[in-house]
């Protein structure tokens, strides 16, 4: 099978596929399916300077090609995952992004100040869906002048390349994608759930509300893709709806440099490796000497 | 552990809204131990997340599910015909643990007893069953274990005791007093609450399977929480840390 490697941010990945935060436990847990190693790089479960409890249930809900969820960003802190999990990926040389969040700006610099450059962190991931306690609850990625800010601030207290996760959820996500660029983002994630709802008509109630992802996302995540590797010179891992090969070599032609796959893996837990093998033969099938190959040539 | 290829031998409706499921898998699912689960693909394109069900029973690559329709997905199985293929990823969670005691009581309420089976089997004549449900006809749900003469309760009356199964339960409790037993029980949440009250006093050693919505069933989404006594971290899955916990560790 032809080279699937890249490098982001000077480091070496195997492939360029991932798991989307939250979807992939604290990373053992897929042990006794397949080797962690496998991935590209693993994306932590969104971590705070403190733990967090999360919502009570339900968490999960299935929609007509999509799924709800509202874990509520349940963690056990990353002091914790640093002192009990990353010694795991660092023996099974495992490059990782350590996906973060916080609910005001402080909360995002304690937790991003916490985590010491090592050769096997590539980036940190910021969530940037989260509301911000201080200002009213309005999500941090909303605006183009908060999320230069955050950035911004955010580079300031760490050495560590810096990925800005973008919510769909906004008037011009090329607008914010800039901005993030201009705060001085190293890369993009590209996209996070879409707020969602569901309504039972039988017990007419909400039983839940929450981020929207899965299959429905797909089209939104490609135009995003799309549109801000046009706009911004920084790399961009794209996420949304990626359910295998073909959908996953579509954000490759859009721009994506690397992907992340989140609720496939529910549908099928070896969906991720059956991905990264598919893009191999994709590859290989067409002749191609790498991924770069294929970025962004349906976009040029 | 693989994703089974699976075939479906069986699909049989028992009762009301209660079917029975047995399923040729191509290759073993290795040991299964009572109180354990599987994810099971719903055939189709309809709905696209697995569902979780107890392992009712398994022998000879032969997994048997006992269901509820409580939804699309249930809805949807419940209609497929034999010889439909799908496929199956388990055994998955912990399960009961069985501890050398001088009384077994296990209680189930309704579908609750898909989940305890597998213990039954295993405990035979050593078990003390309770058995709660709507009527007269659910009660061939059980109608495997009647020789382990089952104590059974139905809400309309129309078989053995009139109420719910934990009233049922409550003057055996009493009349064994001081004894050393452990109780298993799986069933709706407000009859494991009743039975939380019931026990309160002596706080009888119990375990409890519960049940919650997945997507994974692997513990990867953190979406099947149930919340514990653990005031660090209050939310533990009922796919990884469950199915099966102390009934003293749970808040219903």
């Amino acid at each position: 099978m032809g080279n699937l490697t890249v490098e982001f941010f000077e480091k070496t990945m195997r492939n360029p596929v991932m798991n989307a935060s939250g979807t992939l436990g604290y990373g053992k847990e897929i042990e006794s399916l397949w080797g962690i190693e496998t991935l590209g790089a693993y994306v932590t479960k969104g971590l705070s300077a403190e733990p967090h409890h999360g919502n009570p249930t339900p968490r999960v809900w299935e929609e007509r090609n999509g799924m709800i969820n509202s874990i509520g960003l349940q963690n056990i802190g990353v002091d914790r995952f640093f002192d009990e999990y990353f010694p795991y990926f660092k023996k099974r040389k495992t490059p990782v992004i350590v996906n973060f969040f916080g609910f005001t700006e402080e909360e995002y610099l304690a937790c991003a100040a916490k985590i010491k450059p090592d050769p096997f962190i590539v980036a940190l991931e910021m969530n940037l869906s989260c509301p911000n306690i201080k200002k009213g609850g309005i999500s941090f990625g909303k605006e183009p002048g908060a999320v230069f800010e955050i950035v911004k601030h955010v580079k300031g207290v760490t050495k560590i390349p810096l990925v800005a996760k973008l919510t769909p959820e906004v008037r011009n996500i090329v607008e914010i994608a800039q901005a993030a660029h201009e705060g001085g983002a190293d890369g993009l994630t590209l996209i996070n759930t879409m707020p969602a709802a569901v309504v039972d008509v039988k017990s007419r109630n909400i039983p839940i509300r929450g981020g929207l992802s899965g299959p429905i996302l797909k089209p939104i995540a490609l135009r995003a893709v799309y549109e801000c590797s046009k706009a911004v010179p920084i790399p961009i891992i794209g996420a949304g709806g990626i359910m295998n090969t073909e959908d996953a070599i579509s954000f490759f032609m859009a721009g994506a440099r690397a992907i992340q796959i989140g609720t496939a893996t529910f549908v099928d837990p070896y969906a991720i490796p059956k991905i990264i093998r598919g893009i191999g033969e994709y590859l290989d099938a067409h002749g191609c000497s790498g991924i770069g190959d294929i970025v962004g040539i349906a976009r040029d | 552990m693989d994703d089974i290829e699976a075939t479906i031998i069986q699909n049989k409706h028992i009762v009301s809204n209660y079917y029975t499921l047995k399923l040729r898998l191509s290759k073993s699912m290795g040991r299964v131990l009572p109180g354990q689960f599987v994810m099971l693909k719903i055939p189709g394109n309809e709905v696209f997340l697995r569902r979780p069900f107890s392992i009712y029973a398994y022998s000879n690559n032969t997994l048997t599910l006992m269901y509820r329709v409580v939804g699309k997905g249930t809805e949807i199985l419940s209609k497929c015909p034999k010889n439909e293929r799908t496929l199956v990823l388990g055994p998955l969670g912990n399960a009961f643990h069985i501890r050398k005691t001088d009384k077994y009581i296990v209680v189930a309420g309704g579908i609750g007893i898909a989940g305890v089976h597998t213990l039954i089997k295993r405990l035979g004549k050593k078990a003390s069953i309770f058995y709660g449900c709507t009527n007269k006809e659910e009660l061939s749900l059980i109608n495997d274990m009647l020789h382990l003469n089952p104590m059974v309760s139905t809400l309309d009356g129309s078989c053995g005791f009139e109420g719910n199964v934990i009233a049922l339960l409550g003057g055996y409790i009493e009349s064994t007093k001081g004894e050393d037993r452990q109780i298993f029980v799986c069933g709706p949440a407000g009859m494991v609450r009743n039975l939380q009250k019931l026990i309160e006093k002596d706080r009888t050693p119990c375990q409890a399977l519960v049940e919650e919505r997945m997507a994974c069933g692997l513990g990867l989404c953190f979406g099947c929480v149930i919340k514990t006594i653990d005031e660090k971290e209050p939310y533990k899955r009922a796919c990884k840390e469950g199915p099966v916990f102390d009934l003293w560790e749970i808040l219903l």
